[in-house]
Parts: structure tokens; sequence; C-alpha cells
């Protein structure tokens, strides 16, 4: 506020003093006067100046200047007389805000920045999507990636990339390195360059490859020690020797996290000319000004000139896009809405608690007040002085709340590191202001209504009074602020219960698989191998047939993807024989097993056989699909074949019926599913090792026993399966225990509401009832009196709450499992719960209305 | 303060003030000066009183400053009046001339 403080220029003022002065001196002369002596006397006639010019000074002060430092004394002063009461308030408010400021953090950082990219939110996801595919959103054919660039008007340049874990051979022990293939613009489409070294040049893009890689901070760091002299050293990939032409900087780290290297794709290799291998990640870069629209309709037109010039393969494709943020955000968007919105009850029951305790403290400065107005203060003036003892107290609560919030954002890193953009969460500026914009708006939210109550004139007219101040007409409005907090917590404690049910019903589902002692692994493997299909399958068989030998191992299999962690969508399907029902459509989810995977998972073979031991080939369906799509016609022996027909999939026939295990996530039913039988759909399918003990004591002998024949491979991703399972519900789980921890914490706030108001209002009737006391009430009828009053505001703002809650539990809906939004077990105990807990809060001040002595009250008046 | 000089009723500096500056653009001592000689010496006006004043007006946005050269060529502040003091003025000479010739009235009568 000091800068409002405008003085004229003190030159300005001493100019204009010194002319009156001297006029007078020259008067005082022209007057016969002799020049001292005029001086001396004109000195004396003008007067003190420096007084009159403090004067001047007061008379350019802005008032709000000299209020403002007027209300902070007074602020301070109050603070200081109450440190009580000032603390819970600074507190209530620190926690509060804190809570608040840190899911903003996050939710600022992930979804409301763009990118960490210049500017990043040019950069765009593209897809090629057909309704007819099998999946009918695919990656791009590095072909169409480059015609695309070519012929499109939109884009500043669109590339694509591919990763894939690889071996590094030129150490002690092979190293699982994450590679990144990358098309020609990838670092230009970004807009970061190496930090050290340069960028990959036109000629890397040429067949044969130059054999050049740039590689990550992460990896200078951890093998070169960041030394510069690692530019044109050699590392050893997949066999192939390559060249370090550069270092990208640390903060870079796309298109996964833990990338080490990006390696230049040829134009011209075998695997980038079919316009049938789609398999390029694709990224372009808006052209500025461009809108969504305008570069969605321009990919179209080129896509439907490519589909003229090659109607085979490019006529049921149109283009996909979608801003690169939405991608990498994904599905955390409603989880940290609802917990913004959890944070926001939660700071709003705050203030409601601040604004009744400040009801109850305006009451006892009534007096106070009074005396105020009656030394001529205007209202505005009371008003003013009462709201800034609470800003004071707010942005004390709030510099708390900035550190929690600091604090929160180094614990998103550590508990919550799967959460995209989780990095980039820190302290800045921005966060700072929102801090302050809250501190402000909770200080006119709980602040305004108080001051405003409490400085009506009416109440003011108390000064006359004896000082006893007779409340019980007003109590109406401290017990509405109760139940308006009561009202809020049952909101988030419903919320959270809904949830926790969640987990509940997770915990109890019977997957059909057995995830214990189940240790998982994978091999590294290059897609140069899938030259020789026959050949990496036997090399898999080895592996299986090693991890098979080791004692303390059951059995050993392989698959596709990890059973119980989401993978893939449903496709659709036909049976070469005719369906039961042909014009009903056949969607299943495939996955890919070696034989011995049911086995392994102790999934059940119920009829037929799953997967000879002796060939690779057939499949299996669960019972799901067999109910769903041969109901009681024979399943087993039929032929079952991909639509469209997949070129790398001949059709294969069912020879088994297996039971249903839920391998697409634990919370969704399983559906039809169909096993084909293939140990090595991809050259590192995830390997399943099932051991008699805990499945990580065996980690080292299985890392050894793979090295001894594999030397140029390596074994990474070791860990139990039940730890994928549990990390496939980390962010479930996060926000489950996020949001019951806001709710219990809105609880405490309510109690602590409930309590205070009770005990001021026990306090404020200590001789009404020492009065009643000696006229002979019974103690306990005061403890019951006191009691249901508390419990009857609760009770209200326990049915408003789970009206509340009724009305927006919906918003959860997709988030919950086996529980429905309307869950009456939860609405019932959270009530039992709230009123339980009102109950302890009145209890106390209740308890100590009956301990009231009627004699010593008496003796007061 | 001699006794044959009076001192001037609250309010009423202002409204001299404004006065004096309507008759043209005048310096602090110049105003002094001139309630001085045309109250011929009754009034006269302490500089304490005069500089707060003259400031307050000018931040009420009635009475203009600009720097300028005396007659004897020294730096001095000249004050005019703006269109807002001269309405001023005008309210204030009309209240002032029913406040006296109320005050005259009750004189003579009580005589």
């Amino acid at each position: 506020m000091w800068p409002f403080f405008r003085k004229p220029g003190e030159s300005q003022l001493d100019d204009e003093l010194r002319f009156h002065l001297e006029a007078l001196i020259d008067e005082k002369i022209a007057a016969g006067i002799p020049p001292e002596e005029a001086r001396r006397l004109a000195a004396i006639e003008f007067g003190g100046r420096e007084q009159w010019k403090e004067e001047l000074r007061d008379v350019h002060r802005i008032p709000l200047v000299e209020s403002a430092s007027a209300n902070l004394k007074a602020a301070l002063r109050f603070i200081r007389k109450s440190p009580s009461f000032a603390a819970t308030l600074v507190v209530t408010l620190a926690l509060g805000i804190g809570a608040n400021s840190a899911v903003f953090s996050a939710l600022d950082t992930i979804l409301l920045r763009p990118l960490p990219f210049p500017h990043g939110d040019q950069l765009m996801a593209l897809t090629q999507v057909s309704p007819k595919a099998r999946n009918s959103t695919a990656p791009l054919a590095p072909v169409r990636l480059e015609d695309w660039n070519r012929m499109n008007s939109t884009f500043q340049a669109i590339t694509g990339y591919y990763t894939e874990d690889v071996s590094e051979t030129s150490g002690e022990v092979p190293e699982k390195l994450t590679r990144a293939w990358v098309a020609p613009r990838f670092f230009d489409v970004w807009g970061i360059a190496p930090a050290l070294g340069h960028d990959f040049a036109p000629e890397d893009y040429r067949f044969p490859p130059l054999n050049n890689v740039i590689i990550s901070d992460r990896l200078w760091r951890r093998r070169f020690g960041a030394d510069p002299s690692a530019i044109g050293k050699r590392l050893r990939i997949e066999g192939y020797s390559f060249n370090i032409a550069g270092i990208m900087p640390a903060s870079f780290r796309f298109p996964v996290r833990d990338v080490d290297l990006w390696t230049p794709t040829p134009l011209g290799a075998p695997y980038t000319t079919s316009r049938e291998s789609t398999w390029y990640y694709a990224i372009g870069r808006l052209k500025p000004g461009v809108t969504l629209d305008q570069a969605r309709a321009d990919l179209e037109t080129v896509q439907s000139r490519l589909a003229k010039q090659f109607p085979k393969t490019d006529a049921q494709w149109s283009p996909g896009m979608r801003p690169l943020k939405d991608i990498t955000v994904g599905n955390v968007r409603p989880s940290l809405w609802i917990l913004f919105g959890a944070v926001s009850v939660l700071l709003l029951i705050a203030c409601t608690n601040i604004a009744a305790l400040l009801v109850a403290r305006n009451v006892q400065r009534q007096r106070e007040i009074a005396v105020r107005y009656a030394l001529g203060a205007s209202r505005r003036a009371i008003v003013t002085q009462l709201l800034s003892e609470i800003f004071v107290l707010a942005l004390a609560g709030s510099a708390a709340a900035l550190l929690i919030a600091g604090a929160a954002a180094h614990m998103f890193q550590v508990v919550a590191k799967d959460l995209p953009r989780v990095q980039e969460i820190s302290l800045n500026p921005r966060l700072a202001l929102y801090t302050g914009v809250c501190a402000l708006l909770t200080t006119l939210a709980c602040g305004l209504f108080p001051a405003i109550h409490g400085t009506r004139r009416s109440l003011a007219g108390s000064l006359a009074e004896s000082g006893r101040t007779q409340v019980s007409a007003r109590n109406w409005l401290q017990w509405s602020l109760v139940s308006v907090q009561v009202a809020l917590a049952v909101t988030l404690l419903v919320g959270s219960g809904l949830l926790l049910r969640t987990f509940q019903a997770l915990g109890r589902v019977s997957p059909g698989f057995d995830p214990e002692h189940v240790l998982t692994l994978r091999i590294s493997a290059n897609w140069g191998e899938t030259v020789d299909m026959k050949r990496l399958a036997q090399r898999v068989n080895r592996d299986l047939d090693v991890l098979r030998a080791i004692p303390g191992v059951e059995g050993a299999a392989t698959s596709l993807a990890l059973p119980g962690v989401p993978f893939q969508s449903a496709a659709e399907l036909k049976v070469i024989e005719g369906a039961a029902d042909p014009n009903r459509k056949i969607m299943a989810v495939s996955r890919f097993v070696s034989p011995g995977y049911f086995a392994t998972m102790h999934i059940p073979v119920e009829a037929g056989e799953a997967c000879r031991e002796s060939s690779d080939e057939g499949a299996a369906v669960n019972r799901s699909f067999a109910e769903a799509y041969f109901a009681g016609h024979e399943v087993i022996g039929n032929h079952l074949q991909f639509v469209p027909v997949n070129p790398y999939w001949k059709a294969s026939a069912i020879r088994g019926i297996v039971g249903n295990a839920r391998e697409e996530g634990l919370e969704h039913e399983a559906g039809p599913v169909v096993y084909w039988c293939d140990n090595s759909p991809v050259p590192s399918p995830a390997f399943l090792v099932r051991t008699h003990g805990d499945p990580m004591a065996l980690a080292e002998t299985v890392r050894r026993k793979i090295h001894e024949i594999e030397p140029n491979r390596s074994v990474y991703e070791i860990s139990p399966l039940t730890d994928h399972l549990h990390d496939v519900f980390a962010e479930n789980r996060l926000r489950t225990f996020l949001l019951t921890f806001f709710a219990l914490t809105a609880v405490a706030l309510a109690s602590m509401g409930l309590y205070g108001t009770l005990s001021y209002i026990v306090g404020e009737r200590r001789r009404e009832i020492g009065l009643r006391l000696a006229l002979g009430a019974l103690r306990n009828e005061v403890v019951t009196q006191f009691l249901l009053e508390g419990l009857r505001a609760s009770l209200l703002g326990c049915l408003a709450g789970l009206a509340l809650a009724a009305a927006f539990s919906r918003l959860l809906r997709s988030m919950l499992y086996g529980v429905t939004s309307s869950d009456g077990v939860t609405f019932a105990a959270v009530g039992l719960l709230v009123l339980f807990t009102a109950t302890l809060a009145s209890l106390l001040p209740a308890l100590r209305a009956a301990r009231v002595d009627p004699m010593q009250v008496l003796r007061q008046e | 303060m001699p006794p044959d000089k009076s001192d001037l009723l609250q309010g009423t500096l202002d409204m001299l003030i404004l006065k004096i500056v309507a008759l043209g653009p005048v310096h602090g001592y110049g105003i002094s000066q001139r309630i001085r000689q045309i109250s011929k010496d009754v009034l006269q006006v302490q500089q304490g009183s005069l500089y707060p004043a003259l400031h307050r007006l000018e931040k009420r946005g009635w009475l203009k400053a600009d720097w300028g050269e005396s007659d004897n060529g020294r730096k001095a502040k000249f004050y005019s009046l703006s269109a807002k003091g001269r309405r001023q003025l005008a309210a204030e000479e009309s209240n002032w001339n029913r406040l006296a010739e109320a005050v005259s009235v009750i004189m003579q009568t009580a005589q």
C-alpha cells in the first residue's frame, strides 16, 4: 500500500516556503530594517517551518494508508491480546489453504500449464483411425507419416517415434536400455536441441544406417560420469556399434520418462516401406495460429488424396488428432478435479468454522465496538478494522500454507511418482499468487459476514448494558454455521466412504487366477529377431526350460501382457465354421500365451486342452466366450480368425475352454477372451515364473541362470506379479487416500466448530444455568439440554449433508466398483459416524455446564 | 495575536483564498499580503494555516498551481482558480452572504 503514499516533492515544498521567507525579508529591508535584523524578524514571524511542512505533508497523505497502518497496528494488538484465538485461526487457515494450494499445484501443473516444451500447445499426437480395423486407432505407418509431413499445409513438421527395450553390451554385463526409434525432424518438432554434440543430420535417415545415437542425460551421467568427452565414444546396441553424436538436456525425457537413447530410423529400411506396418507414434507441431479444426481438415484432405493414390492400403484410414497434453495427462483429470473440489469444500468448512468463532468473538467485543461508535467511528471504519485483523491472520496462515504446499510438491513426487508430469510440480510464483488470492478471498468469506453482523447499530447500543450479553436469541446464527460445517463434512465423508467401499469390493474379488508367488521378468530382445519367428520361438522355449529347471520353480510361461494389468480392447473375430448366431458380431479380447500359461497362473482348464506342449498353435477360449457365442453348441474344433484378416495371424482351432479370469483388470468382469497359443508374439514377452516361496528370493538365481545361456541379453523388470497388480491401482489408491484424509480433516474441523460453539454458549449462559441449578434443576437435565442443542444442529447438518451427497455422489460414479453411488451402507455409516463424533464433541461442554457452581455465579451478581 | 487583529472564522479562510486567487494568479506570500492590505491589517493569515489550506484546495481541484517567476525574478509557485474552484467560490459567497445577513439581523434586533 505504500506506493499510494504520494508526496509532493520535498524540494518543491522547500522552494515554496523559502520564497515566502525571502519575500518577508525583502519587505522588512524595504521598510528600512538592517538585513541581519530583518532576517531574524522574518524568521520569527515565519515560525516553525518543519512543523508546517509536516502539516503540509499531512494534506497529501491518502487516508487509506493512514487507516491501513492504524488497522494493522490494531490487528497486531488484537493478536497480542488473544494469542490462542489467533493461533487457532492461523492453524485452521494454514491447513485449509495449504491443502487447497497443494492440490492446486498438482492441478495447475498437470492440467492447466502447457507441456514443458517451447509452445507446447502446438504439439499434437497423430494416429490413423479406421472404424473397420482390428484396432480402430493405430499408430502411423512410416511411409504414411512422410506423406503427411510432405503434403500438409498446417503443420510446421510431423515426426514419429517407437520405443523398445534393447540390450547394451559394451559394459561387463549387458544392460537393458530403452531406445526410441525416431523419424526425421524428431528434435525439431519438440523444439529442443542436444545440450552437447549435435542433432542427427539428414544422412542419418538414409539406408544403410550410419549408426549414430543421441543419449539421455541420465545415461550420460550413469555410464560416463557426465564427462563431455563421451561424444564420439561408442555403445554396442543389439550387436551393432553406435557412435554417440549428442547428449540431450536432463529436462528432455520424451517419449518415455526413462528413455536412454534415440536412434534414427533410416527411410527405405525394409521395416519402413510397407503402408501396412503401422508402428510410429506420430507427433506434429502446428504452425502458429492454426486451429485444431483447420489442422484436422487439412490432414483429412491429405489422407483422401492418399486414398485415391493407394486405394488398397489407404482408403480405410482417416487421420486422428488430439493435443499431446490430453494424451499425456490421460485419465487423471477427473481425479484431480474431484480432489480439488474436496479441498475447496475443506477450505469452505475452515472458513465457516472461523466465521463462527468470529461471530462469538464479536459478541464479546460488543462493548469495544460500542465505544468506538461512541467516539465517532463510522461503521465502515470498524468493519475495515475487523477485516484487517482477519487479513493479517490469513496472511500468516497462507505463508504457512505455502510451506505446506511446497512440502506437498515433494510428497507428490514420492507418493505419486507415476502421476504424469509429477516431476514438474514445484513451488512457483503462480502458486504463491494463488495462495495470496486464497488468503484474500478467505478473509472476505470468513470475515465480512461476522464483521457486518457484529457492527449492527442495534447491537452496538449496548454501551449502557452492564457488560453481560444476552445472547440466546442470536444463537441460531452460530448453530446454522455449525450445521453448514457438518453438512459439508458429511458430503466429503460420503465421497471417501464410497471410494473405500470400492477398494473393499476389489479386495473381495476372486480374480480367477492366482497372483501370489509369481515372479515376472523380461529378457531384452529386438524386433530384428521377428525375421525368423521359428528361431525366436525356440529361443523363448529355451529360456523357459532354463527357468523351469531352477529349484523352487513350479512352472514358467510367457504372455504378451501381464494378467490383471489392463492392456487391450476387444477386437472383432469370426468363426470360420459359422457362428451360432450369424447376426451377432463376435468381439473378444485377445491374449497371446505360451503352453503352460494356464498351469502357471492356476487358471482351470474346463474342457479340452489348452495349448499343447508339443506344438505352438491353436487357441483356447474362456467360459464367458463359450457362453456368449456358442450357447449350447460345440465349441471345441471350430476355427477363429481376425476380422479383417490379419496377415500375421492365421486361423486357429479352438482346442479348449478355460475358466474366467479377470486378466483385463480386477475391476472388470471377465468378458469373452481368446487365448492364442504363441510363446513369442513379440521378441520380449513377459515371463511368468511360479515359485514355491517368496518370488523375489529367486530373483538373483533367475538373473544368473539366464545370463549363463544368454550372455548378450539383459534381464530386467524383475518383480512379483502382485506388485504390478498393486501399481494398477496406484492412482486409485492415492485418490482414495487423499479424499479420506481430507474428509477426516473436515470432520475434525466440524467437530472443533461444534465444540467451540457449544463451549461458548455454555460460557455465556453460566448465569442462567447457575440460577436454574439454584432453583432446583437437576444437573443431568442441564447436560441433556446442551447435548440435545448440539445434536440438533449436527443432525440437521447431517441430513442436509446426506442430501447433498446423494445429489453429488454421481460425480464419482466412474470411479466406483462394486458399490452404487447411493450405497445405503456408506450413507448410514457416515451418518452414524458423524452423529457419534458430534455427541463426543458436545459432551464435554455439556458436562462443563453441569459443573457450574450456583453459589459462585450468583455471588458475581 | 495582537488584540486589534481578528481571528478568522473557521472555514472562511478557504473562501478568502479563493476570492483573492480569483483576481488573478498569485503566490502564497501575495495572498497573505493582499488579505492583510484589503482588510486594512485586521486580518492576518498565519503561514501555518495558509499553506496547508492552499495545498488542500489544490488537492480538491479548486486551485491550479504553476511555477513561475515573481516580480523580483525569484522562482515562486503561483495559484490560480480552476472552473471547479470558481463554482465553489460562488456557492461559498452566497452562503456567506446569507449568514452575514442573518447574523446582522439578529444583532440589530437584539439591540
